[in-house]
């Protein structure tokens, strides 16, 4: 689609007010637009889902980039899982595709074993090709969500394990700032 | 993103963010077209060029996540980009856009920009963001909003 595609009407984009009048209206409009959303999306190619899926992925990794909230779930394999399953009907293919063993990716997956950095240097590379032909995807976004998941965690578990560290850290000769 | 100024075809990058409550002092209905104050308690973005305060345009949404929907409310440019002398292309565009890129990164496939706009204004919006028809409702989804992100979306468009 290029940028002069379009033709412009003397000031139509001045402004609308779509609002709805009332409760009703809105879902009244909403089924009628379900249902021809619905026809629509039985003329949607699979290749147009994975796409839709692979960018819901990158927008969500880059949310949790920009604004990380430490969970109990793990979002790095979260985000991996999807990732998968977006592009492939067996995980064991794609253990194949970055020749890793089938049962270390189940471990990883399952947050049985932490990724190594040769598993995540391998999903840049992977990702990298795989989104070449969807869209712009950093090769940082997988190491970024990875550590800033560690990161998080590490410091809303503080209480945890804080004091068992300090006992063993302390300053020598510490010079205080008045002297 | 990036707006084309009109008048030597100059590109700006452009950034869309919330709208903070300070900010509705300067949005004003003569130059936005709409009473903003009264969209206070919604979800508003506004646009501006990297590094400048000004306010190009605005859109209020309202997310309906039990039909992977989001409405657009209001959607405006101000007054200085309005019609053949605007200073600057591609505000709605980039508007509605983002706007898409939340539904595609809440609702992924199944995602839906909605907005119901009246007469004349209807058939632009389908002429130039490649909007579907349903009775009075416009809409644009995945197949439309991987198109308007190709376009819009300089640093997300399809290689």
């Amino acid at each position: 689609m290029g940028k002069n595609k379009f033709k412009e009407i003397e000031g139509a984009e001045f402004g609308v007010d779509s609002r709805y009048t009332s409760k009703k209206k809105q879902l009244d409009d909403g089924k009628a637009l379900m249902e021809a959303r619905l026809q629509r999306m039985k003329n949607l190619s699979s290749d147009k889902i994975i796409k839709a899926k692979l960018l819901q992925l990158k927008l969500k990794m880059e949310e949790f980039i920009k604004e990380p909230i430490y969970q109990e779930e793990n979002h790095f394999t979260k985000f991996l899982t999807s990732y998968i399953d977006a592009i492939y009907s067996k995980r064991i293919d794609f253990a194949k595709d970055i020749d890793i063993d089938a049962n270390l990716l189940s471990k990883i997956v399952n947050n049985h074993r932490k990724p190594k950095e040769d598993f995540l240097l391998r999903l840049m590379i992977h990702s990298e090709k795989t989104y070449n032909n969807i869209c712009h995807f950093h090769k940082k976004i997988w190491y970024q969500v990875y550590f800033q998941e560690k990161l998080s965690g590490l410091m809303a578990n503080q209480d945890q394990w804080r004091p068992n560290v300090e006992r063993h850290v302390k300053i020598k000769n510490l010079t205080s700032v008045d002297d | 993103m990036i707006v084309i100024s009109s008048a030597n075809g100059k590109e700006y990058k452009v950034e869309i963010e919330a709208v903070q409550a300070n900010d509705y002092k300067s949005i004003t209905k003569s130059r936005y077209f709409f009473d903003w104050k009264k969209e206070q308690s919604q979800e508003v973005y506004k646009i501006k060029i990297v590094g400048s305060s000004d306010i190009l345009g605005l859109v209020s949404v309202e997310r309906i996540p039990e039909e992977w929907r989001i409405h657009i409310r209001l959607i405006t440019v101000s007054k200085e980009n309005k019609g053949r002398d605007k200073e600057y292309e591609n505000i709605a565009g980039n508007l509605i856009t983002f706007i898409s890129k939340i539904a595609v990164r809440e609702y992924g496939e199944l995602a839906c920009v909605s907005l119901k706009p009246k007469g004349a204004i209807a058939q632009h919006y389908i002429d130039k963001f490649g909007m579907n028809i349903t009775g009075m409702t416009l809409s644009v989804e995945i197949a439309e909003i991987l198109e308007l992100i190709n376009t819009y979306d300089h640093d997300y468009g399809e290689k």
